[in-house]
């Protein structure tokens, strides 16, 4: 992975220490303001519990973590690097669909169709838009998100993957 | 219509900067089906560029020959070995045969493959059958070979299969394939779980247009120039980033993917627009079924 991200400035939103380790051995250099070349949204949904067993409080507060607030860093992160014409690539990491509670189901659903959406819409932005649902948080993670958010993949955009069979 | 100007168009790094070292396949032997020509060959290229040596499957050896000399050129032991994918008996002749030359086979490229727009109503069974058994026994064939021996040798591997962007739509016109390549991608997931344990990884790339010298057209620049603004990523792909990114799911880099059919396709399939020119049947389009002749 060295170099791949040569040169590139990484604006990450969510905890993954190992991530950034990852993605700054690949020459990534991190920001926090809206400079950035490549956006990385990390969101994990939390236990799971049965969905009657949820109050609307906890139901749209995972909503809001796991795909609201995406859309709206996704949404500043294109104003800034489209008035830059810098392009770019955004990359959002959650858990699988399934494997949690009906609020990670329907979030993730909705996050995956915005991703196809956006990928589209801002396609000729020159930036790319992909999403990876996984519970993995090792080194297959790492890899794939630095290439994702690589030249490499450069024709890669709206693209839904997890990592290992479980996803 | 060329792309405007001010519309920005992602480009991969250029072929001389592949994204892995030269060496990371290094005593490793891939053996990729119908790697003669088009997309098989960009696979074939790309791990040699990694260093492995590389078996050249397709059923004429005259093709297969043709696509081993130009990935000898890189330096690496290649081997070419005629084979109809859907006999599997030969299918085991021919890994015997890579074997023997280039040592054992632990990496898989399922490329093999045959597409051409057709009605329905006009596929004979015999094009039915051509292109759903090469696809769908011919990879299913090849991968249950590849894991057997696998398991002989008590080691792992990697399998990369070549789907299509379409699998998700279906494909008017082109219905043989758009069962086939579907196939190959759902196979992908369970194919994934059944060799976890083996220490096999499976994975796919949905591929777009990567126009080459076999592609229908691919070879009249004139007929592809139009098709670089219809793609939303402005551009068709290079065989070279397809052949990269499925090199690179068979690499140690990629240890823990499996399971996974990536999209690769520039936004081609997610194109849609609620207001669309009118609808015209397959049967009745102008340039055939694809509407592109």
């Amino acid at each position: 992975m060295t170099g791949w991200l040569e040169g590139k400035a990484v604006r990450m939103i969510g905890d993954d220490s190992f991530l950034g380790d990852t993605l700054a051995k690949a020459g990534a250099t991190f920001v926090t303001d809206d400079t950035a070349d490549c956006l990385v949204h990390i969101a994990r949904a939390g236990p799971a519990k049965p969905a009657h067993r949820l109050s609307h409080g906890e139901w749209r507060n995972a909503i809001a973590a796991g795909l609201d607030r995406r859309f709206e860093a996704a949404k500043a992160f294109n104003e800034a690097n489209r008035a830059a014409g810098s392009g770019g690539a955004i990359l959002f990491i959650g858990s699988p669909e399934q494997q949690a509670g009906a609020e990670q189901a329907a979030a993730a659903g909705a996050l995956g169709n915005l991703t196809k959406s956006l990928a589209v819409e801002w396609a000729r932005d020159g930036i790319r838009v992909n999403t990876v649902l996984t519970n993995d948080g090792g080194p297959a993670l790492g890899a794939m998100a630095a290439y994702l958010l690589s030249d490499y993949a450069a024709y890669v955009t709206g693209a839904v993957m997890g990592i290992g069979v479980d996803d | 219509m060329a792309v405007p100007a001010h519309h920005i168009i992602a480009e991969p790094p250029p072929f001389e900067q592949p994204p892995y070292p030269g060496d990371i396949f290094d005593r490793r032997t891939v053996l990729v089906t119908g790697g003669g020509s088009g997309m098989g060959l960009a696979m074939g290229i790309a791990f040699a560029q990694g260093g492995a040596s590389v078996g050249v499957m397709g059923r004429s050896i005259e093709r297969a020959k043709e696509g081993a000399a130009k990935i000898a050129a890189l330096g690496v032991p290649v081997h070419a070995a005629s084979c109809d994918v859907r006999d599997p008996d030969q299918v085991a002749t021919a890994f015997g045969a890579i074997e023997k030359v280039l040592g054992p086979v632990s990496l898989l490229a399922n490329n093999a493959g045959a597409n051409f727009p057709v009605l329905t109503e006009n596929m004979s069974i015999n094009a039915w059958n051509a292109v759903t058994r090469i696809a769908i026994d011919g990879t299913f064939l090849c991968s249950a070979e590849f894991a057997r021996r696998r398991e002989a040798a008590g080691e792992g591997g990697a399998i990369v299969n070549n789907s299509a962007q379409y699998i998700w739509t279906g494909f008017p016109g082109d219905a043989h394939s758009a069962a086939a390549k579907t196939a190959q991608a759902t196979m992908t997931r369970k194919l994934a779980q059944d060799w976890a344990p083996l220490g096999i990884r499976v994975n796919a790339v949905a591929a777009g247009f990567f126009p080459h010298e076999s592609s229908t057209n691919g070879n009249d620049p004139e007929a592809i120039a139009p098709l670089q603004n219809m793609i939303p990523a402005g551009r068709t792909g290079k065989t070279h980033e397809f052949g990269w990114l499925s090199a690179l799911l068979c690499s140690p880099l990629m240890d823990g993917v499996t399971g996974q059919v990536i999209l690769q396709d520039g936004g081609e399939s997610l194109r849609r627009s609620l207001m669309m020119p009118d609808f015209v049947p397959p049967r009745e389009r102008e340039d055939g079924p694809w509407g592109w002749k």
